[in-house]
């Protein structure tokens, strides 16, 4: 039987000298699906890279790839290929040698070789290009190259790291489409790493969000995007409202000066939370409708909406996406539902927030 | 501006020439005096090429130059080989300081005199035991050809970008397939280069090689040396007219190898 776990981190600790760059880090990535590391720059996403790869050792903690552990098998020896941030293409090979390399490696027949670079190139839409030296081809088709490259070996695992990022926004877009559509038709793991978080929502199964060295939660786009579990991650996924409030009992809470009623329950009475609403969750009301009066700041027109900087009488912040038009000086009402209040404790870890999200889910079952 | 920049620019010439003329007319006054008839370097008689037809009858002379080139090509072979694999070790120490102490170790030996260099083998030779000939001059134009070689291949191997690999490795690549498949192919041109310095350097060696050949080894600049000392035959002046084509040739080859791997390395750099 195969494994449907293709990789697993157990503990897995990594030092620089003293630099501790990744912190007890425990995951599990299933067979053919498309993760994403998410994270700011220098928060360890290479370094999870490389430790998948072969490429550098744990400190400490096991790591297992198709349930094999594998902390100290070389990286030639590992069915994991990368496509590497600055594509380390071989500059004194042309496309089709540069495709071939890992073949070759294999001791593959020159006719079976050309088979496979053949379709591999088909794959990334480069037909014909066989012959080109690396130096002739643009960006956007080295790229596809390095993908062909990896892709050829038929691996268990190709990872990914910042791929996109030295591509301008259009041909970034088209190639997200496209490695996502390569994935579902190749049916094999891809980790791609990247710290753009529109990316990750759109290209992703599953987003590990991460910050120095920490995972800080996983879960599928939108769980991540509506039930952020601490403000880091609310901040970095998408733009949030964030406030301080109490929580007065289940379903109940207080920010702002007032009492709402909520969906999240499991915490302490009064216990100090925060509250984050996400600024397309703000309805914009006449005054006197409003759960909350605010006096508008600044007015952006970003195409598709406006974003409104509003601050009420309190004096906190609030952002809002809308179609509506409004006068900067104006007060306006907000209103939103109680869906829409997302309450995240302090310091909460992501296994006892999944507990009490688990709970609460069996609770709703029952009632 | 135009104007000055013109005038600097003509007067640059000039004095280019006259340097030039000036290193140049020795040779060329050579040269031409191989071509005479007279036997003397004092007045030009007529034009013949008895001297050039003595050079190529004279089998000792033939056998110097056989020596001379096998020496060079031998000593060029060997010391790119163990110059490759010293720019490779120098190359792993990850510490910047480590890495500058062994690259200036090495520059030393590049401008330490010849004399020196030259004295210290003898004195090395003589209480090794080993024999002065073919072998002690093979040993030593090694020596000092190694750090030559190791001073042409060494900024290609920082060029390289080490994450090429990492991606040789992440194809199925061992260690030797790394270097074989990867490496060597990337710092061929300086590896070409670091050959023919080599190989020009042993050809026109002196200084150490009058150290340590012994009796009956010779190679082609000791001879000159020796011919010279000896009394003028325009002989020497035909067999220098031929060194200094050769050399030319060299050269030659050497800058176009050059200007190939400028090219390679500008296409690689985007
Ligand atoms: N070889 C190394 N030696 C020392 N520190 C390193 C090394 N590689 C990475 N680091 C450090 O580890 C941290 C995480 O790096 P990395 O995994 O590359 O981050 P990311 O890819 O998320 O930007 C950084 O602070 C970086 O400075
Ligand atoms: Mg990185």
């Amino acid at each position: 039987m195969e494994n449907t776990t293709i990789i697993e981190f157990h503990h897995v600790k990594k030092k620089y000298d003293d630099d501790i760059v990744l912190d007890d880090v425990t995951f599990e990535m299933e067979r053919g699906k498309f993760y994403t590391l998410l994270g700011p720059s220098g928060c360890g996403k290479t370094t999870i890279l490389r430790l998948i790869a072969g490429f550098t050792e744990a400190t400490s903690g096991e790591i297992f790839l198709d349930g094999k552990k594998v902390n100290t098998i070389p990286a030639n020896k590992r069915k994991v290929n990368t496509v590497f941030q600055d594509y380390a293409l071989f500059p004194h090979l042309n496309v089709f040698e540069n495709i071939a390399f890992g073949l070759r490696m294999k001791k593959m027949k020159q006719a079976q070789i050309e088979v496979k670079v053949k379709e591999a190139l088909q794959f990334v839409n480069l037909a014909g290009y066989e012959n080109r030296e690396i130096e002739q081809m643009s960006g956007g088709q080295r790229q596809r190259v390095a993908i062909a490259r990896a892709i050829v070996n038929e691996p268990d695992v190709i990872l990914l790291d910042e791929p996109l990022s030295a591509l301008d926004l259009k041909l970034r877009t088209q190639m997200q489409y496209e490695l996502r559509e390569l994935q579902k038709r190749l049916g094999i793991t891809f980790v791609f790493v990247t710290h753009d978080q529109e990316e990750a929502l759109a290209m992703s199964d599953e987003i590990f969000v991460i910050n120095e060295g920490k995972i800080q939660q996983s879960g599928t786009p939108i769980d991540i995007y509506d039930e952020p579990i601490n403000r880091f991650v609310a901040d970095f996924i998408g733009e949030s409202n964030i406030v301080q409030g109490k929580m007065i009992q289940d379903f109940l809470v207080s920010f702002v000066g007032q009492t709402f009623n909520c969906v999240d329950q499991g915490m302490k009475p009064n216990e100090a939370v925060e509250i984050v609403i996400r600024p397309e969750d703000l309805e914009i009301t006449p005054t006197e409708k409003g759960k909350l009066k605010v006096e508008i700041q600044s007015v952006l027109f970003r195409g598709v909406h406006y974003e409104i900087n509003a601050i009420d009488d309190a004096g906190n912040n609030w952002l809002i996406h809308t179609t509506k038009k409004v006068i900067i000086g104006e007060k306006i009402g907000l209103s939103f539902t109680a869906e829409s209040i997302h309450v995240m404790r302090h310091d909460e870890t992501e296994e006892e927030f999944d507990k009490r999200l688990g709970a609460y889910m069996e609770g709703e079952s029952n009632a | 501006m135009y104007k000055v920049h013109n005038k600097s620019s003509s007067f640059a010439k000039i004095y280019l020439i006259l340097i030039f003329l000036l290193l140049y007319t020795p040779i060329l006054f050579l040269i031409f005096y191989s071509f005479n008839s007279g036997g003397t370097m004092g007045s030009f008689k007529g034009f013949t090429l008895d001297w050039y037809r003595d050079l190529f009858k004279d089998m000792r002379l033939f056998l110097i130059v056989l020596n001379t080139f096998a020496i060079a090509i031998l000593s060029s072979l060997v010391a790119t080989i163990v110059g490759i694999f010293g720019a490779l070790a120098i190359h792993s120490y990850k510490q910047r300081k480590t890495r500058n102490t062994l690259l200036s170790l090495n520059n030393v030996l590049m401008v330490s005199p010849d004399v020196i260099i030259g004295a210290s083998f003898l004195i090395l030779f003589t209480i090794g035991g080993i024999k002065l000939g073919f072998i002690s001059v093979l040993l030593s134009h090694i020596a000092f050809s190694i750090p030559i070689v190791v001073l042409l291949v060494l900024p290609k191997l920082t060029e390289m970008n080490p994450t090429l690999m990492d991606a040789a490795r992440d194809l199925g690549a061992n260690n030797w397939q790394i270097l074989t498949k990867v490496i060597l192919p990337y710092i061929t041109p300086g590896i070409f280069a670091g050959f023919f310095m080599a190989l020009t350097y042993s050809l026109d060696d002196f200084a150490v090689t009058f150290f340590v050949t012994g009796n009956g080894f010779s190679t082609l600049s000791v001879e000159i040396y020796s011919l010279a000392r000896r009394g003028i035959s325009l002989n020497i002046n035909a067999l220098s007219a031929v060194l200094f084509l050769f050399t030319i040739a060299l050269v030659i080859v050497y800058f176009l190898l050059q200007q190939r791997s400028n090219l390679k390395t500008m296409g690689v750099r985007k």
